[in-house]
């Protein structure tokens, strides 16, 4: 029964194999599950007749840094303030219901 | 010519490298922040380039004037007894990243003294690549050596640090076949505090534990001393956590100082950061993806299986390149029905270790 409340999170169906090796988004889009035909910033703000164009350059700059640890986000980390959030995931520990107990 | 990969930007570019290199395809990476204000290389890439030069034989780097675009023709990875002084803008993990994918296939064994900055926000910090990234190299059969030596810490800004990393080489990597995470059934942490109240350690140690005690028993977090010139240059103080389970899966994360920040809140952060990586799940943590799927390419030409967690942006542009240089590509399907987990496959391209010296 505890198991059940970890498969809230949403799991959209993704061809990954697909996504990555046969379309072009990025993979910030794939991620975000952007479909091929309506990927790309919004540019809601910006009327037709606007004869200069904004260079959008979200993915460059130095903000996007070639790092392997992810930045630590506030709100992924205050999830966890929560004591639900807490229990919910005991069933990934040796002790925490099912066969648990000790040894292997 | 047909060996000759071409990539724009800057993006990716450490792992660009490492592909050429072990595939001896030349690699060219243009328009290197060319729209930026300060166009070009910066000093962390360049110092890279030149650890790259140091630990092959036969490279040929071509930087353009501007520094905008690069050439890179790999000679053979020759490995011995090096040292390279990193610059104060990266820690010496994001050198020893890269590093780690070439050292098993050396010609010599590789031992290498890194000095610079040991824990910083951006890169594996050297106690998680003690502790956590060499036992993920131990699954592909690379492990008798192994090792990384902390010898200094060094807090940013100033660094004085030092590491050395040893590591064995190997004719072939093995396949891997890892699908079960198995439960977590310990947990194991590094506090560490330098040039600031060595009671920070226990305080970070303690507000981490008043969050984990719930889960297991099996629960050690020590606090790491170091002294005098073994400290460095400059104050900070970190926590370093993973979780193992029952299979040897390995889930880590940390937390660094930051002004203004008490050691409790550090301790709470990095804990935290441990539970999210715990419930993505899988065998391999998302930091640890890239290295897992390289290995797994260049294993011996059989199907290797990982099951992983959903992949991090950097992993998606890695399984690109990687395509790209070995033209090897994965099947990656759900672990189960209905599951976020996925099972990542591979016919392993049988990558043999030629520079190594037949003994």
């Amino acid at each position: 029964a505890q198991t059940s409340i970890s498969s809230t999170r949403k799991t959209r169906r993704k061809d990954w194999t697909k996504l990555i090796y046969s379309t072009s988004l990025t993979p910030e889009q794939i991620l975000e599950g952007a479909e091929e035909q309506e990927g790309g910033p919004r540019e809601d703000e910006m009327d037709e007749d606007d004869f200069f164009q904004i260079k959008t350059s979200r993915a460059e700059g130095d903000d996007v840094l070639d790092q392997s640890k992810d930045v630590l986000s506030a709100a992924e980390l205050k999830k966890w303030e929560d004591e639900e959030m807490l229990e919910s995931i005991r069933h990934l520990f040796i002790t925490g219901g099912g066969e648990g107990g000790e040894g292997e | 010519m047909s060996s000759l990969i071409h990539f724009s930007g800057h993006q990716h570019f450490r792992q660009r490298l490492v592909l050429s290199i072990l595939s001896g395809k030349h690699v060219r990476i243009d328009k290197i922040r060319s729209e930026d204000k300060n166009p070009g290389l910066r000093d962390f890439e360049v110092s890279l380039l030149r650890l790259l030069e140091k630990v092959t034989n036969g490279t040929i780097i071509e930087i353009s004037v501007t520094g905008t675009a690069i050439l890179l023709k790999p000679g053979i990875i020759s490995g011995g007894s090096l040292s390279h002084d990193c610059p104060l803008s990266r820690s010496v993990g994001y050198f020893l990243e890269p590093i780690i994918m070439l050292a098993p296939f050396c010609k010599t064994p590789l031992q290498l003294t890194l000095r610079g900055i040991t824990t910083d926000e951006h890169d594996l910090s050297a106690d998680l690549i003690r502790t956590v990234t060499l036992p993920h190299l131990q699954l592909f059969g690379v492990s008798d050596g192994l090792e990384l030596r902390i010898k200094k810490r060094g807090a940013p800004p100033e660094g004085g640090g030092e590491v050395q990393f040893l590591c064995p080489i190997v004719k072939q990597v093995k396949t891997l076949n890892f699908v079960d995470p198995g439960r977590i059934k310990r947990i194991r942490g590094a506090a560490h505090a330098v040039r600031v109240n060595p009671q920070f350690s226990n305080r970070m140690i303690e507000a981490s534990r008043s969050i984990l005690n719930r889960y297991i028993p099996d629960i050690y977090l020590y606090s790491d001393v170091y002294k005098g010139d073994e400290s460095g240059k400059s104050p900070g103080y970190a926590l370093s956590l993973l979780a193992e389970s029952t299979t040897s899966a390995i889930h880590c994360a940390e937390a660094i100082s930051q002004p203004g920040v008490a050691p409790e809140d550090i301790g709470l952060q990095a804990t935290r950061a441990l539970l999210a990586e715990v419930n993505m799940g899988g065998c391999v943590d998302r930091k640890h993806q890239t290295l897992v799927l390289l290995m797994m390419v260049l294993g011996s030409e059989d199907v290797g299986r990982c099951r992983m967690g959903e992949p991090t942006p950097r992993t998606i542009q890695f399984l690109r390149d990687v395509k790209s240089f070995f033209g090897t590509s994965f099947k990656i399907v759900p672990a189960e029905p209905g599951s976020s987990q996925l099972l990542y496959s591979c016919y392993g391209t049988g990558y043999v270790n030629a520079n190594r010296a037949l003994a």
